[in-house]
C-alpha cells in the first residue's frame, strides 16, 4: 500500500474526475467521443512507456516530439509511394531508433548531459524537416487510413497495441532481468558497474528504445488521419514527461511503475475534454496541467520532508 | 601546469576563447557572403533582436550554475506581458506604474518557483515545468487566447524601437543587466556561493552557505528579469499577445550552455553566456542577410551546442580511457 501510494493517489483523482463527470456532465461518456479521445492518445501513451524507462534510467529525452514529426512524415511518404503498410511500420520504427541511438551514442558514448544532446537534436531535427519539407503537408492514398479497416475497428487496434505494449514493458520492467538493470542504472551507475552491468550498454539501448517506440507512435498517428501534419509532435516530450512525473516516476532515476505513468497520462489527457463538458473555457486546460504537475511533486517533497524529520 | 590559470596555452584553450573565434569566424563569413552584414544598421538591429533573450540568459546563468534549471522564463514573459497589458489598458495605471507591478508579479513568480524548489527541495526540472504550464496557461485564460494589447503610447515605445545616442534604447538595458549579472556571479560572495551550490549543495551547506536563500535568490532574480524582458518585448513589438516568448527558455538555455556554463552546475561565467548570446544572434542574422533557408540557423545551433559540449568533454573522455588502458595494463604486466 505504503509502496503505491503515488499510482493510488493518482488512480483515485482520476476516478473522483470520472465521478464528477458522471454526476454533471453524463454525456462526457458517450461511447463514440470516448473512443476518439482514447484513441488520440494511444501514441502518447506508447512514448510515455518509453520516456519512463528513458527517465528510469536517469536520463531525459526531450528530442521525442520532433523525432515523431521527422517519422511521421517519412511513413506519410513512404505510404504515399504506396509501399506496403506492414514495410511502412518497420521503416518508422527503424528511423525512430536511429534517431534514439544517435542520442544514445552522445550520451552513453561520449557522457554529454541528456538534456543538452536532446535540446540539440530536438532543434536540429525539427528545423531540419521544416527546411526539407517547407512545411507541406503529406496526402495519403485511400486506404492508409485505420489500414483501410473500419474506423472503429482500427481504433480499437490502436488501442489494444497501445494497451498490450504497456502491459509488456510493466511486465519485463518489474519481472525480467533487464527491467531490473534499467533500475539498477538509474539509482546508481557505479554500483551497477559493479555488480556487473553495463551501465553505458543499457543508457545507449534505453535510447534506441526509445526512438523506436516514438517510431511506433508516429506510425500509429498517421493512420488516424487522411494527411500527415509536418508540425505534429509538437509539445509532445513535455506531455509526455508531465505523465511520467506525475504518474510518480522519480526524476532522479530509479523509483517509479508504468501503470502510474498510464493513470497520469490519462488524468492528463482527460482535462481538457472535461472542461469542455462541464463548459469551463478550454483555456483553463494549461493552468490545470501544471497545477496537477506542482501538486503531485509538492505531496513527494512533503512526504520526503516529513521522512527527514 | 592546470593551477595555472593565465598561461598562454590554457587562456587559448578556454571556451570563452574558442567561442570567440567562432563568432569572429561566422562576423567575417556573414560580411563576405551577406548583403548589408556588417553595417551599424545592421549591428544594431541584432542588438534590439537579441535583449529579450541575451535577458533571460543572463538570468539562466545562476541558475545553471547552481545546477538548476528554469523552463518557465518563456511563459512568465508571456504572462507578464499580458499583465503589463491589463495593468496599463483595463485598470488604467500609467506606464511607470503598471511596469512597477509587472515587476512585482514577476518577482512573485519567480518566488513561486523559488518556494518549491528551495524549501521544499523537488527538482527544478520539474517544478519549473510546472509552471511553465500554468504561466502560459494563465496568460490564455486572461486574455481567453483572442485579447491582444496595443496602442501604446509613443514614449514607451521609444524603449523598444529607438536609439538613444545611437544605439537602441533597450540595449542599454539589457547591458546595465550584463553588468550587474557579471558583479554579482564574478565579483561577489553571492556568486562564489552559487558555484559552491552547484558543486556540491551538501559541502556547501556544510561550508556556511545558506544554500536555500541562495537558490530562491537566483529564481526570483530570474522572475523580475523575465517581467523586464517582457516590458522590453512589448515596447518592442508594440503588441503583447499571450503567445508572447514561447520557446524563449530553450534559446536561453542553448546560449548559456553555448558559453560554456556546465548543465550539471558549478562551471561557468556571464562572459561566456554572453558570447553564446552572440554567437546565436549573429548566425540567425547573418542566414537571414545571406538569403540562405532560415531554418539553417536553428539547425546550425544544435550542431554547434553539441560541438561545444562535445568539445568541452573531449579531453576529460580521452583521459579517463588512458587511465582505463592503464589500468588494465598493469595486472599483464605483473603477472
Amino acid at each position: 500500500m505504503k509502496k503505491y501510494f503515488r499510482e493510488i493517489s493518482v488512480a483515485a483523482a482520476l476516478g473522483i474526475l470520472l465521478l464528477a463527470l458522471a454526476i454533471f456532465a453524463p454525456s462526457f461518456f458517450q461511447p463514440q467521443p470516448l473512443l476518439s479521445l482514447v484513441t488520440r492518445e494511444a501514441p502518447t501513451l506508447v512514448v510515455a512507456c518509453g520516456m519512463a524507462l528513458v527517465i528510469i534510467c536517469r536520463q531525459i529525452d526531450i528530442s521525442v516530439g520532433s523525432q515523431f514529426a521527422v517519422c511521421s512524415v517519412c511513413a506519410g511518404l513512404l505510404a504515399a509511394m504506396h509501399w506496403p503498410l506492414a514495410l511502412v511500420l518497420v521503416a518508422s520504427i527503424l528511423i525512430g531508433a536511429t534517431f534514439g541511438a544517435f542520442n544514445g551514442a552522445l550520451v552513453a558514448g561520449l557522457g554529454l548531459p541528456s538534456i543538452v544532446v536532446t535540446l540539440a537534436t530536438m532543434v536540429t531535427w525539427r528545423e531540419g524537416l521544416r527546411w526539407l519539407r517547407q512545411g507541406v503537408w503529406v496526402d495519403l492514398p485511400n486506404g492508409v487510413q485505420w489500414f483501410g479497416l473500419p474506423q472503429m475497428t482500427g481504433q480499437w487496434t490502436l488501442v489494444l497495441v497501445a494497451l498490450v505494449i504497456l502491459i509488456l514493458l510493466a511486465l519485463a520492467l518489474k519481472h525480467f532481468a533487464i527491467g531490473r538493470f534499467i533500475y539498477a542504472v538509474g539509482s546508481d551507475v557505479e554500483a551497477a558497474r559493479l555488480a556487473g552491468i553495463r551501465p553505458r550498454l543499457m543508457t545507449f539501448g534505453v535510447f534506441v528504445f526509445m526512438g523506436a517506440l516514438t517510431g511506433l507512435a508516429a506510425m500509429m498517428n498517421t493512420i488516424q488521419s487522411p494527411q500527415v501534419d509536418p508540425n505534429s509532435g509538437t509539445g509532445l516530450e513535455l506531455k509526455t514527461i508531465a505523465a511520467v512525473v506525475v504518474g510518480g516516476v522519480a526524476i532522479s532515476g530509479g523509483r517509479g511503475t508504468l501503470l502510474g505513468v498510464f493513470a497520469g497520462l490519462l488524468l492528463l489527457a482527460c482535462i481538457s475534454p472535461a472542461l469542455t463538458h462541464l463548459h469551463v473555457e478550454a483555456f483553463w486546460g494549461k493552468v490545470i496541467q501544471g497545477a496537477i504537475i506542482l501538486l503531485a511533486v509538492v505531496a513527494d517533497g512533503l512526504r520526503n520532508r516529513k521522512q527527514r524529520n | 601546469m592546470d593551477t595555472d590559470k593565465h598561461g598562454f596555452k590554457t587562456v587559448l584553450l578556454r571556451h570563452e576563447t574558442i567561442l570567440f573565434a567562432v563568432l569572429a569566424a561566422e562576423w567575417i563569413f556573414f560580411d563576405a557572403i551577406g548583403q548589408n552584414f556588417g553595417t551599424y544598421d545592421n549591428t544594431c538591429d541584432i542588438l534590439r533582436h537579441s535583449c529579450e533573450i541575451g535577458l533571460l540568459a543572463l538570468a539562466m546563468t545562476p541558475i545553471i550554475l547552481t545546477g538548476g534549471i528554469d523552463l518557465s522564463v518563456g511563459s512568465l514573459l508571456g504572462l507578464c506581458a499580458i499583465l503589463f497589458g491589463k495593468f496599463w489598458r483595463d485598470a488604467g495605471m500609467p506606464v511607470p506604474l503598471a511596469a512597477a507591478c509587472t515587476i512585482g508579479v514577476g518577482a512573485l513568480a519567480g518566488g513561486l518557483n523559488a518556494s518549491l524548489i528551495a524549501w521544499l527541495r523537488l527538482p527544478p526540472l520539474i517544478v519549473t515545468l510546472g509552471t511553465f504550464s500554468l504561466f502560459r496557461g494563465l496568460a490564455e485564460a486572461i486574455t481567453h487566447g483572442v485579447d491582444t494589447f496595443t496602442d501604446f503610447p509613443a514614449s514607451f515605445l521609444f524603449l523598444g524601437q529607438e536609439r538613444w545616442l545611437g544605439i537602441p534604447a533597450q540595449a542599454l538595458v539589457f547591458i546595465a543587466a550584463a553588468i550587474f549579472f557579471w558583479l554579482l556571479v564574478h565579483r561577489t560572495t553571492f556568486g562564489r556561493s552559487f558555484r559552491a551550490i552547484g558543486f556540491s549543495p551538501e559541502g556547501a551547506r556544510y561550508a556556511g552557505i545558506p544554500v536555500g536563500r541562495r537558490v530562491a535568490m537566483v529564481y526570483v532574480l530570474a522572475g523580475i528579469i523575465s517581467a523586464i524582458a517582457a516590458i522590453i518585448y512589448t515596447a518592442r513589438l508594440g503588441q503583447a499577445k499571450a503567445d508572447a516568448g514561447t520557446g524563449y527558455e530553450l534559446f536561453a538555455i542553448t546560449a548559456v550552455v553555448l558559453g560554456g556554463t556546465s548543465i550539471f552546475g558549478g562551471v561557468g561565467s556571464i562572459h561566456g553566456t554572453l558570447l553564446g548570446v552572440a554567437a546565436i544572434a549573429v548566425l540567425h542574422s547573418g542566414i537571414a542577410h545571406a538569403l540562405l533557408p532560415g531554418e539553417m540557423a536553428g539547425m546550425l545551433t544544435g550542431v554547434l551546442l553539441i560541438l561545444a559540449l562535445a568539445g568541452s568533454i573531449l579531453p576529460k573522455t580521452i583521459s579517463d580511457l588512458r587511465a582505463r588502458k592503464a589500468a588494465l595494463k598493469i595486472p599483464k604486466q605483473t603477472a
